[in-house]
């Protein structure tokens, strides 16, 4: 990361530290759940932006781990371990789910991620002895932490920052780790990754568990925040809401997760001044950006920035040099 | 001397046609084999079966004196078996470093030691050593995608190289790349051979290229061993000159 990003990180750490202080408790319950989705991103940033991996699931993750925690806390298991348990079956079901990937790519995988979406939420529909159906669960308690309550909204959004924190953290650090490379060799030319020792097989399959896990992860906080969960909040929409978000931020780019939940959180509240079209400008906005740029806002970033790198005059003893052969 | 890489009796058809018949060769230690022959001899196929990425019809293939008919790509290359490809096969958003990186680090402990371990899994310095023997080392942080067509085919083959392969199979090393990088290439294998005393085989079009590097011929026609012996006694070999060079010397 060079300076100027160490700087902006820093000032959007701030930002999300004291922002919560000057706004309302509907400001306050957006930006938890840009905090949420944001982990459910990473996650599908990790299957889709490094490893190359479709995936029109992540949304059913989010339910499968939102379901999970809801389940258990009600049947008074502690809330840590109700977490954990929604990571690790989704885990398990992501591993499950990439076996198709080792046979489909592209377009093919996203329909079959697409298809197990809709059984996803068939099951929680249908299912009524285990889901409640379309009554869905409420009041999912925010949890205790050693006696520090979350209960309050500014409590609970600092708990979810926390966790966007440490869960990115953790992502950050497997990506400066030979997986890292690793996934990007499964994206980028998957026949030479295997002729190199790579088992393009297993890590196909950890990139979907890995990635579904987040998505378990976030799902075990949107419980809790939205304290209302119903089958249709886990529908093919979110599902493409997280992969706009990946797309729109800049798929591959580890930022880009963050970027793309802020703009599909928020840019639909800052058009809601149009009443009934905000929906319509959101949705043109959302076009324009993709037809004039689409590596992504990252992308854009980058583009500029090496653009004014190349037209920056080189120091004098490069321009003497050159490197090329 | 003993045989790095044994094939025995190799059959593969594609429906009606036999693309690979009843070939036998093996390839000792320390030795450059060159295998040529027109297109559509089978000289491909040959290689895709070697390497796992075919399952021959019929035959053996042993590397090291262990069965390695059908094994997967990924687990001939943790025995020793490296390979370039006839079209260039470089990670182009990874570094030139990291490109190095990641052709050895899967052969480093478990996965799972992988993911604690260090991010360049220890690789670091010989990733460096390999970058200064194939003469990129100012290149070292560049994208390998915003190299030239021959700095990317030197990377190709130190990659080949990154993780001190027994037998290393080049598929059309000198394609596409000038008769200066070329002459470049062909002096770094002679160099690593020399200094590692590594065993290759390598498919190649580039007559010049084939007769200056190789120390034996192995010529295809029609997916059956034609010929096989010295370079120069592979020039004059009539039934060579018949079937590939058309009826007139090299």
């Amino acid at each position: 990361m060079n300076r100027l990003g160490a700087i902006a990180l820093g000032a959007a750490t701030i930002l999300a530290i004291v922002a919560p202080f000057f706004l309302r408790r509907y400001g306050i319950y957006l930006i938890s759940m840009w905090a949420v989705l944001t982990i459910a991103a990473i996650g599908l940033n990790l299957t889709l932006g490094y490893a190359g991996q479709v995936s029109l699931a992540q949304g059913a993750f989010v339910g499968i781990g939102a379901y999970t925690v809801a389940l258990l806390t009600q049947a008074g298991w502690p809330y840590p371990v109700a977490f954990v348990c929604a990571g690790a079956l989704c885990f398990a079901i992501g591993w499950l789910l990439g076996y198709p990937a080792l046979r489909v790519q592209h377009h093919y995988l996203a329909f079959v991620t697409l298809a197990f979406t809709t059984l996803v939420f068939l099951l929680l529909r249908n299912e009524e002895w285990l889901t409640n159906g379309i009554y869905g669960i409420t009041g999912t308690a925010r949890p205790v932490l050693f006696g520090w309550s979350t209960g309050s909204a500014l409590d609970f959004y600092f708990f979810c920052l926390g966790m966007l924190a440490l869960l990115a953290a953790a992502t950050w650090w497997m990506l400066r780790s030979p997986w890292g490379r690793a996934f990007l060799a499964l994206r980028e030319n998957p026949l030479r990754a295997l002729s190199l020792g790579l088992d393009t097989r297993r890590y196909t399959l950890m990139a979907f568990a890995l990635g579904s896990s987040l998505g378990g992860m976030a799902g075990a906080l949107y419980a809790p925040l939205v304290q209302f969960i119903e089958p249709n909040s886990f529908s093919l929409g979110m599902s493409f809401n997280l992969l706009l978000m990946v797309i729109v931020g800049g798929s591959g780019y580890f930022f880009g997760p963050f970027i793309g939940a802020l703009v599909a959180v928020l840019l639909p509240e800052w058009t809601r001044f149009t009443e009934g079209y905000y929906l319509l400008l959101y949705a043109a906005l959302v076009m324009a950006l993709m037809a004039f740029c689409p590596s992504g806002l990252l992308g854009l970033v980058e583009r500029v920035s090496k653009a004014m790198t190349r037209r920056a005059p080189p120091p004098s003893d490069l321009r003497a040099e050159g490197t090329s052969p | 001397m003993s045989a790095v890489l044994e094939v025995s009796n190799l059959r593969k058809s594609f429906g009606g046609i036999s693309a690979v018949n009843d070939v036998s060769f093996d390839v000792r230690e320390g030795e450059i084999l060159g295998i040529i022959g027109p297109n559509g001899s089978g000289k491909s196929t040959l290689f895709n079966c070697v390497l796992g990425q075919l399952l021959p019809n019929a035959g053996e293939i042993r590397v090291d004196g262990k069965p390695t008919t059908g094994m997967r790509p990924c687990d001939l290359n943790r025995l020793g078996v490296s390979r370039t490809f006839q079209l260039l096969q470089v990670f182009p958003q990874l570094s030139v470093r990291d490109n190095l990186i990641l052709a050895g680090q899967e052969h480093r402990g478990s996965m799972l030691s992988r993911l604690f371990g260090k991010s360049d899994a220890g690789l670091g310095d010989a990733a460096r050593k390999m970058i200064d023997f194939f003469q990129l080392s100012h290149l070292s942080h560049e994208q390998a995608g915003a190299l030239s067509y021959g700095q990317q085919k030197l990377l190709d083959a130190a990659m080949a190289f990154m993780a001190g392969p027994r037998l290393v199979l080049l598929d059309e090393p000198a394609g596409g790349v000038n008769l200066t990088m070329l002459a470049h290439l062909r002096e770094r294998l002679r160099a690593y051979h020399a200094e590692r005393h590594a065993t290759f085989v390598v498919i190649e079009h580039q007559m010049e290229f084939v007769m200056a590097l190789c120390t034996r011929v192995l010529v295809l026609a029609e997916g059956r061993i034609i010929a096989q012996g010295a370079p120069q006694d592979i020039r004059r070999n009539p039934t060579v000159i018949e079937a590939y060079l058309g009826g007139q010397s090299a």
